[in-house]
């Protein structure tokens, strides 16, 4: 079984990753850079849908805040999705680190985030 | 029409059709007569042929064997330059070449000839002896026997039962007058020779069917079984006496800590059976990845089986083992009841009978559960282990649970089952075994561990089962867990490439506190950028209290937590 899985679907202009199973240091960057790569340029931005994530740890963090770098250098934004019972709050909390880009708790209300001119343009 | 060999050899007699030619009809077994008056030298060399092709050793040769044995013996009885032997593909309506001594190219470049044209040809076709005393004025399709300097070819027709199988011809490189003595030995041999060869053929057939059905079985079964974490697992495949079937085993991996084991039983034998097994067994495997339980993943298998073109049908179980709670969820198509094994006890599981995948539309398979405590075993097993024709077939499951009591492990359980239930001389019908413990989680943990990346889920796993038998709740569990994986990430990152390094992880609890060990051999680092620095706070936050001690010879992390909910 593999430790993890990225399915990525297009949606209104937004890309949309899911990633499923646990994150560490074993396949964090090649997931971030799976994600970088799937992401055309004429998108708004990515949807990290987070929720089905069981386990995600400081690497995986560290990659999300290297993907959001990636994505606002080609002016597009990250918005995470995170449920409001899943293992990435306590990951976040744990670590104390500034949440990453924006979050959302469903996708559509990611994508509704995005659809929104960003206040600094693009 | 051909033409074949203009000189021809006068004392075969009549020639019915084409007058170039020499032809004589087949003459069966014990129809040799000698001619009166032939010379006494060439009948010794027929009964001393006769006892050359009625060797009874010949009847023991498997097919290749025999074919060249019987072309060593032609070619000394004959003194030919040439002997080759081709068989009748009877869907191919060709001749095959199969074994040649002197023209061996003909094996080699793989001479196919078609029935009722050219030499060997109409020998098959018409089932008449040739005789072509003069190959360069002889109409032969094979351009080998010209490229040899074959000049003179004398051949008969392998007969059995009035049945064609083959061809026997044989050649000299210098202009022969192929005589009655000699077809006489030639067809003697052939006669001799056909049933030997046809009942080899057959031999050799149903031993490359079963070769291939067994290597097939073998590559469509699992090369290793997996090593999780909480489970001992153990499997047999047992193929029958003389043929192979479709039953098989899996055991895999699931999401959170669960492990997936299967057995199953297609109805039939050979290569469809095994080969319909390898696609019940990957589609039973995806659906369960996709998370459905036992009793919908047997379903929706159910439902693939009536979608194919040919009627199938089989018989599983499957079953679901979660490490972290010790329950099995199990559900059963028409195939016999798990057996438990608990210390000195086994039996039969209690399973709510369903039926056979491709029995009826869709077909409802209910699950049942049961808890498997620390040691115990769930062991499967398909029909052929139990059935005999003597003895009712709950007898033989109750042979097979005193047979298995008393197992230690899945591996002794395996050992136990093969060595009480198969009979000597092997199993009638094949047999499938696997068996899964649920191995007995330590007190404390003691871990030496390599430094690789990939460990770290394995890392996860243990600790996981071990908090929760220590009696940890799920906050805990997340909060250590998350804590110890970064200090296993550390001591994986200090780890110097490239020789093979490793990392000790000790785990004790005491009193509801629970206190982690990581030890390394390699240099702290400084933590690199705000990744590494993240990993510490992250410890720090999830642990009571966190040390680390870093000297010349390695970095110790130690961590404590008292237990929150208890």
């Amino acid at each position: 079984m593999s430790l993890a899985d990225v399915q990525i679907t297009f949606a209104r202009h937004a890309l949309i990753a899911r990633l499923s199973g646990e994150i560490d240091m074993s396949n964090a960057e090649e997931m971030g850079a799976t994600v970088i790569g799937a992401t055309p340029s004429e998108a708004s931005g990515v949807v990290l849908d987070l929720s089905g994530v069981e386990y995600v740890d400081s690497a995986g963090i560290y990659v999300v805040y290297g993907m959001q770098a990636s994505l606002q250098a080609r002016g597009q934004s990250l918005i995470m999705v995170i449920p409001l019972q899943s293992p990435v709050h306590d990951a976040l909390r744990l670590s104390g680190a500034d949440r990453p880009g924006g979050i959302a708790e469903t996708v559509d209300e990611a994508l509704g985030t995005l659809q929104r001119p960003s206040p600094a343009g693009t | 029409m051909l033409r074949l060999g203009a000189s021809v050899g006068q004392n075969f007699g009549v020639s019915e059709s084409a007058p170039e030619e020499v032809r004589h009809p087949n003459l069966g077994v014990g129809q040799i007569a000698l001619e009166p008056g032939e010379p006494i030298e060439e009948a010794s060399e027929q009964v001393r042929s006769s006892y050359r092709f009625s060797d009874p050793a010949l009847s023991e040769l498997p097919l290749e064997e025999l074919l060249d044995e019987l072309l060593v013996r032609v070619q000394e009885a004959l003194d030919v330059d040439t002997v080759a032997i081709l068989l009748y593909d009877e869907e191919a309506n060709q001749l095959v070449a199969r074994a040649a001594n002197g023209i061996e190219e003909e094996v080699e470049r793989g001479v196919r000839l078609p029935l009722g044209q050219g030499f060997a040809g109409r020998i098959a076709g018409e089932r008449v002896a040739i005789f072509i005393a003069d190959v360069d004025h002889a109409d032969i399709l094979n351009p080998i026997l010209r490229e040899k300097g074959i000049r003179s070819l004398l051949g008969v027709p392998l007969i059995v039962e009035g049945t064609l199988i083959g061809v026997m011809h044989v050649g000299s490189l210098t202009p022969r007058e192929f005589g009655q003595a000699d077809l006489a030995v030639l067809q003697l041999a052939a006669a001799r020779a056909a049933p030997a060869i046809e009942r080899a053929t057959l031999v050799t057939a149903l031993q490359h069917e079963h070769q291939v059905s067994v290597a097939l079985q073998r590559s469509l079964l699992p090369k290793r079984l997996i090593e999780v974490v909480g489970v001992e697992v153990a499997a047999r495949y047992l193929p029958a006496r003389e043929e192979v079937g479709g039953d098989w085993y899996d055991v895999f991996e699931l999401p959170r800590g669960k492990v997936g084991v299967v057995i199953g039983d297609v109805v039939g034998h050979g290569i469809a059976a095994a080969s319909l097994m390898g696609r019940l067994r990957t589609s039973l495997h995806s659906y369960a990845i996709e998370g459905h339980g036992p009793g919908r993943t047997l379903e929706l298998v159910d439902r693939f089986v009536q979608s194919l073109s040919e009627p199938a049908m089989a018989t599983a179980a499957y079953a679901v083992f979660d490490t972290y709670t010790s329950r099995v969820c199990y559900a059963t198509a028409g195939h016999l009841p798990p057996i438990v094994i608990s210390g000195a006890e086994a039996r039969a599981l209690e399973v709510t009978p369903a039926p056979p995948l491709g029995a009826f539309p869709y077909g409802r398979c209910p699950e049942d559960e049961l808890e498997l405590a620390g040691g115990e075993m769930l062991f499967m097993y398909t029909d052929g282990l139990v059935e005999r024709r003597t003895i009712p077939l709950n007898q033989g499951i109750e042979a097979l649970a005193s047979a298995v009591a008393g197992a230690r492990t899945p591996e002794a359980a395996c050992v136990l089952a093969m060595a009480e239930l198969v009979p000597d001389g092997g199993l009638r019908d094949d047999a499938a075994i696997v068996a899964l413990q649920n191995s007995t989680v330590p007190a404390e943990l003691h871990l030496r561990l390599p430094a690789q990346p990939k460990t770290l889920a394995h890392v996860r796993r243990v600790l996981r089962r071990w908090l929760i038998s220590r009696g940890a709740d799920e906050g805990d569990v997340a909060e250590v867990t998350i804590a110890v994986s970064e200090a296993c990430a550390n001591a994986i990152e200090h780890a110097y490439s490239p020789a093979p390094a490793v990392f000790d992880l000790d785990a004790t609890e005491d009193d509801d506190e629970v206190t982690v060990t990581v030890r390394d051999e390699g240099r702290w680092r400084p933590p690199r950028g705000s990744n590494r620095g993240r990993g510490l706070s992250i410890m720090v936050a999830a642990m009571d209290d966190v040390q680390i001690d870093r000297t010349d010879t390695g970095t110790r992390v130690v961590m404590r937590r008292r237990l929150r909910h208890r």
